[in-house]
Order: C-alpha cells, then structure tokens, then sequence
C-alpha cells in the first residue's frame, strides 16, 4: 500500500493541474482579505454593516476548484489512457482505488483547511474593532464550522474521484458534482414545505451548517439533523461514490 | 455549408450528446413531477391555506437543468477535439480556421435554440395542465403574458451553449472550461449575495440569473438577485454572455497553434 | 513473495506466458476464440495475425486489463492480477499513447516505479538504455511516436522483468530505432527471459523473432519456428500471407 499510495503522491505532485485548482482554491484567501478591507472601509462610512464571513462566502470556490482535483485524478487517467499502465502496474485496482483516495482526501483537506484558517486569521485580523457583523464571534464558536466546511471540501473531492470514476470523463462527472453541490439545492427549494428543508438538509450545502448547529437559510430555517447525523451524511457521501466508482472499475475491462 | 454539415454529424454521432440533450428534455419530467407533488399539497390543504398558497414558476427552476447540460455539451463540441488531438485533423481540412469554430458556434446554439424552448415551454404546458387554476391561478393567466418570460428563459439556454463553446474554446481543457462556467453561474452569484448594498443588487442584476425576468419587466417579490437593468440593456448583456467568449475564440483561434 | 522480489537465474528460466482456452467476447464481437498457445524462454517468440484478429486483446487479457469471458491467462503459471510485484515479472508496451502528457518523462517512470518499490537510480538507468536521457526533464506531451515507442519500452523494462510482451514496438520509430529494438529483443531473449512480440513488418520479424504464433479472427492458426516456416515457403512474409488468407477481415482481398 505504501507504494501505491507514495506513487499517487507523484502523480498528482507532478500534473500542473494540481497546482492550478490549488492555486484557485488559495484565491478565496485573497478574495477574503480583499473582502474584509472592502466591508470594514464600508463600516467606516456607516457606522456598521452585516456582513458575510468570507470562508463562508467563498466556500463554494474552495469546493469547486478542489473537487475539480478529485475529478481529474481519475479522469485524467481515462483521458490519457494513463489507467491502463496504471492498472498495469497495479493490478489489484481496490488498492489503486483506495491509494488515489487516501492521497486526494488528503491533500484536499490539508489545503481546505490551511485556506479556510487563514481566510479566517487574516479576515479578523483585517477587520480589528470594526462592527462586521461576524467579528464578533470567538475562534471557539467558529471552529466546529471551519473544521466542517474544510473537511466538505475533502468529501466533495473523494465524491468527485468516485463519480470520475464511474463516469470515466471529466466533463459528466464535473457536471454530477456540480449537480449535487449546486443545481439540486437550487431545485429542492422550490418543493413545497416542509419537503424543502428536509430533503435540503440532506444535501451537501446544507451539511456545514447543520455540523455547526447553525440554520441552513432564512428561507428553509433549521435543518433536521443534529450534529453529529450531519457529519455521518457529509462522511457517507464519499464512500458512497467511491463504492460506487470500485464496483466499476472492479467489474470493467479498462 | 459543408463544414456545418460535417460539425452537424460530430455532435450526432458522440454519445455525450445524446445524454446531455436527453437529460434536458427529462427535465420536463422533473417539473411534471414538482407539479404533480404542488398539486397534492395545495389538494390536501384547507381553503384558508389554499388562497393563500404561492407557487414558483416552475421552468425558472426546471431550465437549470438544460441550461448546465447544454453548457456541458458547448465545452465538449471543442474540448473533446483538444483532448483527442482530432483538432490538428480539423484544422487540416479546415485551414482557414475560423469557419470550424463558426460552424460549432451554429450547430451548437441551434441545439440551444430548440432543446431550451423544448424543455421550457413543454413544462409550461405540462404544469398548466396540471395545476390548472390553483395557486391563485398562477398557471391559468393568459399564455400572452406569460411567453415573454419562457422565452427569454429559453434564450438563457442557448447562452449557456454558446459561453460554454466560447469558454471550452478559449482555455482548451474540459476541466477548466466547466469549473469557469460553473463558477460564472453559481459561485459568484452566491459571492455577490453577500455583498453589501447597492452593489449586491447592482452586480446581481447582470447575472445571467436575473436577466430573464428584466428582459420580460415581469418580477416576483423576492428576487435572489438584483432587477435593475430595463429590458433593452438586459437583452444586450444577454447576449454578451454568449457572444464575448465566441468572439475571444474566434479571434484566438486564428493566432494560436493547434 | 520473497522470491519474486529476487532476481535469480531460476525465475528467469520458470518464466512463461500460457494461454488456455482464452475467450473474449465484446457484445457479440469474438475477439479472441478458445486461444491456447505457451511463450516460453529464451526465444523471441513473434506474434502475427492481420488487424483485428485479436492480438493486442490477448495481451490485454494477459495482463488483466480485460476479464475474459472463459478460460484463463497464466504468466509464471499465476494470474497477472495476483502478482504482488506484477512489474518485477512482467513487463509490457501496448499503447505507447497511454501516457499523461503533462507529465515529465522521468516524473512518469517514477510514478510507475514507485508502485512496485523500484527506485529512482533504476528509472535514470532505462531512460539511459533507451536514450531519452536528455529529454527526462519534457513533458511527455511533447514526445514523437518514437520517442513515446522508446518511454513504452523505458517503462516496460523499469523491473527488470523475466518476461516481456511488446505490441508494434517499432511503429514510429527510425532505422537507428528499428534496428535498436531487435538487437535489445535477441539480447534480453538470449539472457533467457521470455519475449513475445508483435509486430507487422515481415522482414523484421524474420530477422528479429525465433518462433511464430499465427492468429487470425482470435483462433491460433499456426505455431512454429522462423526456420520450419522459411522451409516450407520462400519467406516468413509468404508464410504469414499462406496462412492468414482465409483469415484476413479488413484488409483487401488479394
């Protein structure tokens, strides 16, 4: 396993895109810097503003360019032609699976969470004294989120390996994980109370918010799941895609 | 004229095709069944709840669906090409160049222009059908002044296509191309949400979410984004959406290697 | 296990590939058709038969890419997908394209080397061996056919393997390069490993191959050695011709 797993470590060490969709996740530090300057010049014209915490804000960008990764460490492969020396090399494509995996899940959440605390460090430095609106909490009632939305990003990067993984092309399995972090929020919304918050607060979105104890929206209120069934469900939807994705990979010809 | 003919046969014979236009029209299905599930509840409501029940148009929430899959299917037409290497054959028998990407640029918003009205008007009728005149009769208002909205709605598709074409064009990978557009449609719409006023509404009212209802002058009260562009302009930066990326392209296209 | 890490004489000359009544159905293609026949050491062993009569499908099956649909693919006497260490007893090149193209040539080896615990020195050395050397550091997108040819062949060699399968290995490449891969073909053959190779230059193959395996719409028609067949016909070419007549599918009728 060990091999497997350094031999993933240089493939994904050694692809620019790596370094592309880590650098566009590394933007929402900026952005959130940006922000925060922007919101308290403006709570020095006011008085005050309520603002939105930035690595909340710019969570969606930290998910998508990440997940991203998740998607092009498999579909790369099949685009290339790559996983047949890969399967190759590595006949027992459970441990492939699994090393590409460990690394992706990884990665991702080491770089998830080092962006979202020093979006957070920088953003209430920047912000000082100034009345905010989210400035006024302590790092102590904030972790609980931040751990959460690092560790969302890291599951919606194994969802994306495992749907890439079933899918086998960059563009359908982009377009799943878009479809689950986007267009299926988008879409529950609109079914009739109280269907809406329920089955929204079984999607991704909604996951954070619900592992914080925190309300999903002014529009669906609280969610329905406690803390802890929430994390269950944001720990399932990886292993659901990447169980998926090994029974495929398993049973294919490649 | 051939080489819209033989654009035409390389969008028919990929399966990705068939699955992301098959999956916009299944959309109608999704919003029968938003209707179906409305009318049950509205059904099973007391009257007092029942005149005071509102209903969301539903092919405003039905046409995200064709709008990401005609998306997808606009970035493949040339990413595909890019990752195949089947781009250094078309730009062989098409040396001039311009004309392959004009003729995607075609082939694929005609898609555009006939699977988004498709999906948008067919759940019209079908949520007409359904509803018939609850919720207020909000599906029973005459079809003349309801079709300015469908159809700038169904337009918005034909954007998703061609930004998608223009994008997939532009930075020549399928990953990329997707995370922009993805980016462009949902993540900053969500960044500008929690923008201070004026400017969530100002930048909100060029999204391409809110030009459909600017276009048709036809506002709901809680509009997620802003409405302050008039019709005329709104239509103008419709068409910008689409037309800034197709151009950018065909202007690379001519100066770049294959 | 341990043994297979070793490098004896003993596993060298143990080394052969078995087919027994291999069958591969895609959909209702027969691709390969109750296929039985054994590689053995010390000889390069050519593998003939007209497009599409199910060569590269054998390896393929071979080396587990492709489940068979019956029968079974022996390589030292186990199946491929059970090898601890697959690339330290078998080395293959079956499509030099299934490379990632962002990859640097070295960066590739080492990701393929690390999975079976082969090191750093030893991806320098076959890089050496094949002369990509001075390229290692380019990214493999940038490669001629030939040059991939050779980094198929790099990658093939990495373990140091007693038995070797190489599909079209000369397509692509120049004389120098033709005449490189035959004398490498006799020298590892005469080392005793086990080579299989094939190819569809006749002239080549008379010069490079000691035994012939003909197939033809995925059954064996004719196995052999070069010197019995150039008995009986005036050349290895008018052989193969003889032989494949009835067998040819795409090719024009003659």
């Amino acid at each position: 396993m060990r091999a497997a797993l350094s031999s993933e470590w240089l493939k994904l060490r050694s692809l620019r895109s790596t370094y592309q969709a880590l650098g566009t996740a590394g933007l929402t530090m900026v952005l959130g810097a940006a922000w925060t300057l922007y919101v308290s010049s403006l709570a020095d014209e006011r008085g005050s503003v309520r603002a939105a915490p930035p690595e909340v804000g710019f969570l969606p960008l930290l998910q998508i360019s990440l997940a991203v990764l998740g998607v092009l460490a498999i579909t790369s492969e099949y685009a290339t032609g790559m996983i047949r020396t890969s399967v190759t090399v590595v006949p027992d494509r459970a441990r492939l699976l699994l090393a590409k995996a460990v690394i992706v899940g990884l990665t991702t959440l080491a770089a998830a969470e080092t962006i979202q605390l020093v979006t957070y460090a920088t953003s209430r430095l920047i912000a000082g004294g100034h009345p905010l609106g989210f400035n006024d909490t302590s790092l102590g009632d904030d972790l609980p989120m931040l751990l959460a939305s690092g560790l969302s990003v890291a599951a919606l990067a194994l969802v994306g390996l495992g749907l890439g993984t079933v899918a086998r092309s960059t563009a359908g399995a982009t377009g799943a994980v878009v479809a689950l972090l986007f267009v299926l929020p988008g879409l529950v919304t609109y079914l009739p109370a109280p269907w809406n918050t329920r089955v929204a607060s079984l999607l991704l979105p909604s996951l954070v918010p619900q592992i914080a104890g925190d309300r999903l929206s002014t529009r669906l209120g609280d969610g329905v799941l406690p803390p802890w069934a929430a994390l269950a469900v944001l720990l399932a939807y990886p292993v659901a895609a990447l169980v998926a994705g090994f029974l495929f990979l398993r049973r294919r010809d490649v | 004229m051939s080489v819209l003919a033989s654009e035409w046969l390389k969008v028919r014979s990929v399966r990705s095709s068939y699955l992301t236009l098959g999956l916009s029209l299944a959309a109608i299905l999704l919003g029968y069944g938003l209707a179906v599930m409305a009318k049950g509840m509205f059904d099973s409501a007391p009257p007092a709840q029942q005149a005071k029940a509102r209903i969301a148009e539903l092919e405003e929430v039905v046409v995200m669906v064709p709008q990401l899959c005609l998306g997808v299917l606009g970035v493949l037409a040339i990413t595909s090409e890019h990752a195949t290497g089947l781009i250094r054959t078309s730009l062989t028998v098409v040396p001039r160049r311009w004309p392959l990407l004009a003729a995607k640029t075609a082939v694929v918003g005609g898609l555009g222009l006939v699977v988004g009205p498709a999906t948008v008007f067919g759940t019209y009728a079908v949520a007409r059908w359904v509803l018939g005149d609850r919720f207020s009769g909000a599906y029973s208002v005459p079809f003349g002044a309801r079709w300015p909205l469908l159809a700038a709605l169904s337009l918005t598709v034909v954007v998703f296509a061609l930004l998608g074409l223009g994008l997939g064009a532009i930075l020549r990978s399928t990953a990329a191309s997707i995370a922009i557009l993805v980016g462009l449609v949902y993540v900053i719409p969500i960044v500008i949400g929690n923008l201070p006023e004026p400017w969530s509404e100002r930048f909100g009212s060029v999204m391409i979410g809110a030009l459909p209802r600017e276009i048709a002058g036809d506002f709901p009260t809680d509009s997620v984004y802003g409405s302050l562009l008039p019709p005329v302009p709104a239509m103008v930066v419709l068409a910008a959406y689409a037309v800034v990326p197709v151009v950018t392209a065909l202007w690379l296209i001519r100066r770049r290697d294959a | 296990m341990v043994r297979c890490a070793g490098r004896g004489p003993r596993r060298i000359l143990d080394a052969v590939i078995e087919l027994r009544r291999l069958t591969k159905r895609y959909g209702g293609a027969l691709a390969v058709d109750d296929l039985s026949f054994t590689v053995e050491p010390g000889h390069v062993t050519g593998f003939l038969g007209p497009n599409g009569a199910g060569k590269s499908t054998s390896m393929r099956l071979v080396l587990g890419l492709d489940a068979p649909t019956s029968g079974v693919a022996l390589v030292n006497g186990r199946r491929y997908a059970s090898l601890r260490r697959p690339m330290r007893e078998v080395g293959a090149l079956l499509d030099a394209g299934a490379v990632h193209g962002g990859r640097s040539a070295y960066n590739h080896l080492l990701c393929l080397a690390r999975t079976n615990g082969i090191g750093p020195l030893r991806v320098a050395e076959v890089l050496e061996q094949v002369g990509l050397s001075g390229v290692a550091r380019k990214r493999v997108g940038t490669f001629s056919l030939g040059m991939k040819q050779r980094l198929g062949i790099a990658a093939a060699l990495l373990g140091d393997p007693g038995v070797l399968m190489f599909d079209e290995p000369v397509n692509g490449l120049d004389p120098d390069g033709v005449r490189w891969i035959r004398d490498l073909m006799r020298t590892l053959a005469h080392e005793g490993r086990t080579v299989l190779l094939s190819s569809h230059l006749m002239s080549e193959m008379a010069l490079t191959a000691d035994r012939i395996v003909v197939i033809g719409r995925g059954r064996l028609i004719a196995e052999a050695t070069v010197q019995e067949l150039t008995a009986r016909y005036p050349s290895l070419e008018d052989a193969y011709m003889a032989l494949t007549a009835g067998s040819v599918q795409y090719g024009a009728s003659r």
